[in-house]
C-alpha cells in the first residue's frame, strides 16, 4: 500500500528535481549573477583576444571529447574550463556563479534523467546488474514516463552522463562571456548560416537576460502578493517553482510584445538589404589563436588515446 | 520644395479585423518640414507611420489600399530596406531597439546591412555619433547605458544612413527628463535639415520647433494645421484628449497672439490674474518610516531617511542612476545581496518594524505596481486576479471590499476576461486594482505614466486621487514633471544617491533645474503669482 507520506515524498522528489536548479539560479545566483555569466563584458585577458571561431572549434572539440570518453574525463574538463573563469573580469565571482550554475545543471540533469532510465539500459551499462531499489514511485507516475522504481544504478548512471552537458555548458558560457554576439555572428556568417537565423541567435542572446529579469520580477511580485506565505519556509522552493510556472505566460507575452518592435527596428535599418553583410570590425587570427588550436589538437589526440586505452564511451561504466 | 511624403486614399485594416485602423484621403509633407503627430493611444498614429516606413504593407499583414509615395516613389514598389535608406524610424522603447553589445556595433548595424565597406562605415558611425552628441559613449556596452543614453544610441543608429525623412515615434516616453531634454535639443538642431515626423504626447515640448500639427482620432486625421494657427484648435484638441499646456489655454482665453510662457506670464503678472496651485495635502498620521543605506560594489551609495503620511501622494524624482529604483527595491526587499552590500533598509509602520528582506512580510504592508505591470497578471480572469491575494494569503478583504475596488477601477464588465487580453489602459487598471485588493495601504508605483497618453494619465491621476482620499499612501517614481505637479502633494528629489530636495512640488520646482528636472509650464506660469 502506498501511504500518503510516500506520495508526498515522491512528489517532493519530483518537484525538487525541477525546482532546486531553478531555485539556485534565481535565489543563489540571482538575476544579476545569471546576467554576469551570460553576457559579454569588456576586459583584456588572453581569452578575450582569442578569435571566436577558434573558441567555437574549442567548444565543439570539448563536446566531442566528453561524449566519446568516460565520464570522469568530462568531469575533469568541466573543472578545467571552469577554472579559466578566474581569468575573466570579476573572475572570482564568475567562477563562483559559474560553479553554482554548473552544479544546478548537474542536479537538473541527474534528476531529469534518473527516473526514466530503463532496466534494459542499466543492464547493458552495468555488468551483472542487480537493481538496488531506493524508491518506488506511485503507479500513476508511469504516465509521465517514470520507471516503476528508482535504483542506485540509475542515479549513478545519470550522474555520470550529466558531465557530458556540464563541460559543454561551461565552454559555451566562456564563449558568450568573452565575445560580443556580433563577433560570434560574424564568425558564423563565414560558415554561410542564413542571416535571419543569425539575427534570431543575436536577439536570443540579448533577450536571455531580460527573460530572467522579467521572470524574476513576476516571481517576486507573486511572493509580495502572498504566495506561499501561509506555509512553512521549508516549502519555499516549491512555491518558488509554482511562481516561476505562473510567471512564464506574462513574461513571454511581455517579451513578445517587445519582439515586434525589435523586428521593426531591424527592418527599418536595412536588415536583409543585401545578401552579403559587411562588418566594421575585423576579427583576425593571431598567434594566441594558434596556441589554442594546438590545445584543441592535443584534446583530439588525447581523445583518441583515451579510447585506445579503453576509457572511451564504453560500457561498463564502472 | 518637393514633396517628401504624399498620401492618397489610404486605408488599412489589420489581419482578422474588419474595422479600418487608418483611413486618410489626402496628406502630404514638404521636404524639410517638421510635423508633430499626436492623438490618443490607439488613434492610428503608429499605423500611419508604419505606412510611411513601409512596414505596412510589406511586413504587417492586413488589407491595404491607396498609395504612399516617398519622394515620388510608391512604397509598394520598394522593399523595406530600400525605403529605410530614405526613411529612418526611431521607436519608443530603446531597450527593444538596441540589439548589439557595444555602441559602435549598434550604430554600424544599418550600413553593415547595406554591405558598405568598413572604412566608410567607420566614418558614417563617427558622424552619426557626433551628430547626436554621444562621443563620450564610444566603446561603452549598451547594456550598461541609461535609458536616455540608449535612446540616443538608437537615434545615432537610425541616422547613420543619413535618412532624408526621420520619424520619431514617441522617442521620450520611456526615458528620464535629462534624456528627454537631450532628444529635444537634438530635434531643435535638426529642424530644416531633414523632414521630421515627431509622434509625441508632450505637445508642450515639441511645439517650439515644429511647423505643423497633425492630430489623429479613430484612424483619421482630424486636425492638420500650421503651428501658428494651433490656438484656434485648442478646444477641439482638449476634447480629443490631447495634452494641451495651460499657457495655450490662457493665451486663447486672454486673446493673446503668442502662447509662449514668457508672454502669458507677463500678461498674468501685469493684469494681476490669480492662478490657483493644485491643492497639496499634508496628510494624516504617519504611515511609513524608512531609513537605509545601500552600497553597490560599483561605489554607488544610497542613503535615505524618509517619513510618509497616510492620504498623501509622493513623487520620487531624479535623473537615471540617482537611486530611485534602488530606493524602491530596498523598500520592498528586492535587493540582490550578491551584488549590493545592503545595510539597514528598515521599514517601520505604526504597527510593526521590519528589518529583514522578507518579501512576503513587506508585501503585507506595501503594494508594488511595477512599470511592466503585465508581469503581475498571472490569472486567467480579472476576477481571479483580484481575489489572488485573498486566496494565497488569506487577508482580511471581504467580497464587498473587492467589489468596491472593482467599481473604483470600473472593471465590472471585464471580470471574466483574461487580463492579458485587455488594452494597455485596462491592464494597468487591473494591475492596480489587484495590488489594492492585496490589502496594503502603502502603494509604490514605478513610472505609472510611462508610455501613457494624456487621457490615460488623467484617469490614473483621478484614481490615485481617490485612493488618497481613502487614506492610502501613494509613493511613485516618476519622470513626468507635469503629472507630479498636478497630483503629488510632495516631491522628493534624489541625486547621486542622496535626497537633495524634499517639499511640495512648487518648493522643489523652484530649484529643480539644477538636477536636470525642467518644471512644467503650469509651474512656470505661477512662479511669480502664487495663490
Amino acid at each position: 500500500m502506498y501511504s500518503l507520506l510516500d506520495t508526498f515524498i515522491s512528489w517532493f522528489v519530483l518537484i525538487f528535481g525541477v525546482g532546486a536548479p531553478l531555485y539556485v539560479i534565481f535565489k543563489a545566483i540571482g538575476f544579476n549573477g545569471f546576467r554576469e555569466i551570460t553576457v559579454y563584458s569588456k576586459y583584456n585577458t588572453f581569452l578575450y583576444r582569442v578569435n571566436p571561431a577558434i573558441k567555437i572549434v574549442f567548444a565543439v572539440v570539448i563536446m566531442m571529447v566528453v561524449t566519446t570518453t568516460i565520464w570522469w574525463i568530462g568531469a575533469i574538463l568541466t573543472v578545467a574550463v571552469l577554472s579559466l573563469y578566474i581569468t575573466l573580469e570579476h573572475g572570482k565571482r564568475k567562477l563562483y556563479i559559474g560553479s553554482l550554475f554548473i552544479m544546478s545543471t548537474l542536479v537538473g540533469s541527474l534528476w531529469g534523467y534518473a527516473p526514466f532510465v530503463t532496466y534494459s539500459t542499466l543492464s547493458v551499462v552495468f555488468p551483472h546488474f542487480t537493481p538496488d531499489v531506493i524508491w518506488t514511485w506511485p503507479s500513476y507516475f508511469a504516465i509521465m514516463g517514470y520507471q516503476h522504481v528508482l535504483t542506485l544504478q540509475a542515479l549513478k548512471y545519470s550522474f555520470q552522463i550529466s558531465f557530458r552537458s556540464t563541460a559543454i555548458m561551461a565552454s559555451a558560457l566562456l564563449l558568450v562571456m568573452t565575445n560580443t554576439p556580433s563577433q560570434i555572428l560574424r564568425t558564423l556568417h563565414r560558415f554561410h548560416i542564413p542571416d535571419p537565423i543569425l539575427f534570431s541567435i543575436m536577439v536570443a542572446m540579448r533577450t536571455v537576460s531580460f527573460v530572467l529579469e522579467y521572470l524574476n520580477e513576476s516571481i517576486k511580485i507573486q511572493m509580495m502578493r502572498g504566495l506561499g506565505s501561509k506555509h512553512s519556509k521549508y516549502l519555499k522552493p516549491i512555491f518558488f517553482f509554482i511562481a516561476a510556472m505562473q510567471g512564464l505566460v506574462p513574461t513571454i507575452i511581455h517579451i513578445m510584445r517587445g519582439g515586434k518592435d525589435t523586428g521593426i527596428s531591424a527592418d527599418t535599418r536595412g536588415f536583409r538589404a543585401t545578401k552579403k553583410r559587411s562588418y566594421v570590425e575585423s576579427v583576425p587570427i593571431n598567434r594566441l589563436d594558434y596556441y589554442v588550436l594546438a590545445i584543441v589538437v592535443v584534446l583530439i589526440v588525447m581523445d583518441v588515446a583515451i579510447n585506445i586505452m579503453g576509457f572511451g564511451r564504453t560500457i561498463p561504466y564502472n | 520644395m518637393s514633396k517628401a511624403i504624399e498620401i492618397n486614399n489610404i486605408e488599412f485594416a489589420y489581419l482578422g479585423s474588419s474595422d479600418k485602423s487608418l483611413s486618410i484621403q489626402e496628406f502630404s509633407v514638404e521636404e524639410g518640414e517638421s510635423v508633430l503627430i499626436t492623438g490618443l493611444s490607439g488613434s492610428g498614429k503608429s499605423t500611419f507611420i508604419q505606412c510611411i516606413n513601409g512596414i505596412i504593407p510589406h511586413i504587417i499583414d492586413g488589407t491595404f489600399a491607396g498609395s504612399v509615395k516617398i519622394f515620388g516613389t510608391d512604397t509598394k514598389e520598394m522593399k523595406v530596406p530600400e525605403i529605410s535608406r530614405t526613411v529612418g524610424t526611431l521607436l519608443q522603447d530603446p531597450e527593444r531597439q538596441v540589439i548589439n553589445y557595444t555602441v559602435e556595433e549598434e550604430v554600424a548595424f544599418a550600413p553593415e546591412n547595406f554591405n558598405i565597406p568598413a572604412a566608410e562605415i567607420k566614418e558614417m558611425v563617427n558622424n552619426a555619433i557626433s551628430s547626436v552628441g554621444i562621443d563620450h559613449l564610444k566603446g561603452k556596452e549598451t547594456l550598461k547605458l541609461s535609458g536616455g543614453e540608449l535612446q540616443r544610441v538608437a537615434l545615432a543608429s537610425v541616422l547613420t544612413m543619413d535618412p532624408r525623412i526621420l520619424i520619431l515615434d514617441e522617442p521620450t516616453s520611456n526615458i528620464d527628463p535629462e534624456g528627454t531634454n537631450q532628444i529635444f535639443e537634438f530635434l531643435r538642431k535638426e529642424v530644416g535639415k531633414r523632414t521630421l515626423l515627431v509622434v509625441e504626447h508632450k505637445v508642450e515640448r515639441v511645439l517650439p520647433f515644429i511647423d505643423r500639427v497633425v492630430v489623429f482620432d479613430q484612424g483619421k486625421i482630424v486636425v492638420d494645421d500650421k503651428k501658428e494657427n494651433i490656438l484656434n484648435d485648442v478646444t477641439l484638441l482638449e476634447k480629443l484628449g490631447i495634452e494641451i499646456p495651460e499657457n495655450m489655454f490662457l493665451a486663447k482665453k486672454m486673446g493673446l497672439e503668442s502662447y509662449d510662457i514668457e508672454t502669458v506670464s507677463q500678461y498674468i503678472y501685469e493684469n494681476k490674474i490669480a492662478l490657483k496651485m493644485p491643492e497639496r495635502k499634508k496628510g494624516g498620521e504617519l504611515s511609513l518610516r524608512t531609513s537605509g543605506n545601500v552600497k553597490y560594489d560599483t561605489g554607488f551609495d544610497l542613503n535615505f531617511n524618509l517619513e510618509f503620511k497616510s492620504g498623501t501622494i509622493t513623487a520620487i524624482v531624479g535623473k537615471n542612476g540617482s537611486g530611485k529604483s534602488t530606493l524602491f527595491k530596498g523598500l520592498i526587499g528586492w535587493l540582490d545581496d550578491m551584488h549590493q552590500a545592503v545595510s539597514d533598509v528598515k521599514i517601520e509602520t505604526p504597527e510593526k518594524v521590519i528589518k529583514d528582506n522578507n518579501i512576503a512580510e513587506r508585501g503585507k504592508i506595501i503594494g508594488y505596481l511595477p512599470q511592466s505591470f503585465d508581469l503581475m497578471l498571472i490569472n486567467r480572469t480579472v476576477k481571479r486576479e483580484l481575489h489572488y491575494s485573498r486566496r494565497v494569503r488569506g487577508n482580511s478583504n471581504s467580497d464587498s471590499d473587492i467589489e468596491r475596488i472593482t467599481k473604483l477601477f470600473t472593471l465590472e464588465k471585464y471580470m471574466d476576461t483574461d487580463p492579458l487580453m485587455l488594452s494597455q489602459g485596462q491592464r494597468r487598471r487591473v494591475a492596480m486594482a489587484a495590488t489594492i485588493a492585496g490589502g496594503p495601504k502603502i502603494i509604490l508605483m514605478d513610472e505609472p505614466t510611462s508610455g501613457q497618453d494624456y487621457y490615460h494619465k488623467k484617469n490614473l491621476g483621478d484614481e490615485i486621487g481617490l485612493l488618497k482620499q481613502m487614506g492610502y499612501t501613494i509613493i511613485m517614481v516618476s519622470h513626468d514633471m507635469r503629472f507630479a505637479f498636478h497630483y503629488a502633494d510632495r516631491m522628493v528629489v534624489l541625486d547621486s544617491g542622496k535626497i537633495v530636495a524634499d517639499g511640495t512640488p512648487e518648493e522643489v520646482f523652484d530649484s529643480s533645474e539644477v538636477y536636470g528636472l525642467l518644471p512644467p509650464a503650469e509651474f512656470s506660469l505661477r512662479r511669480g503669482i502664487i495663490v
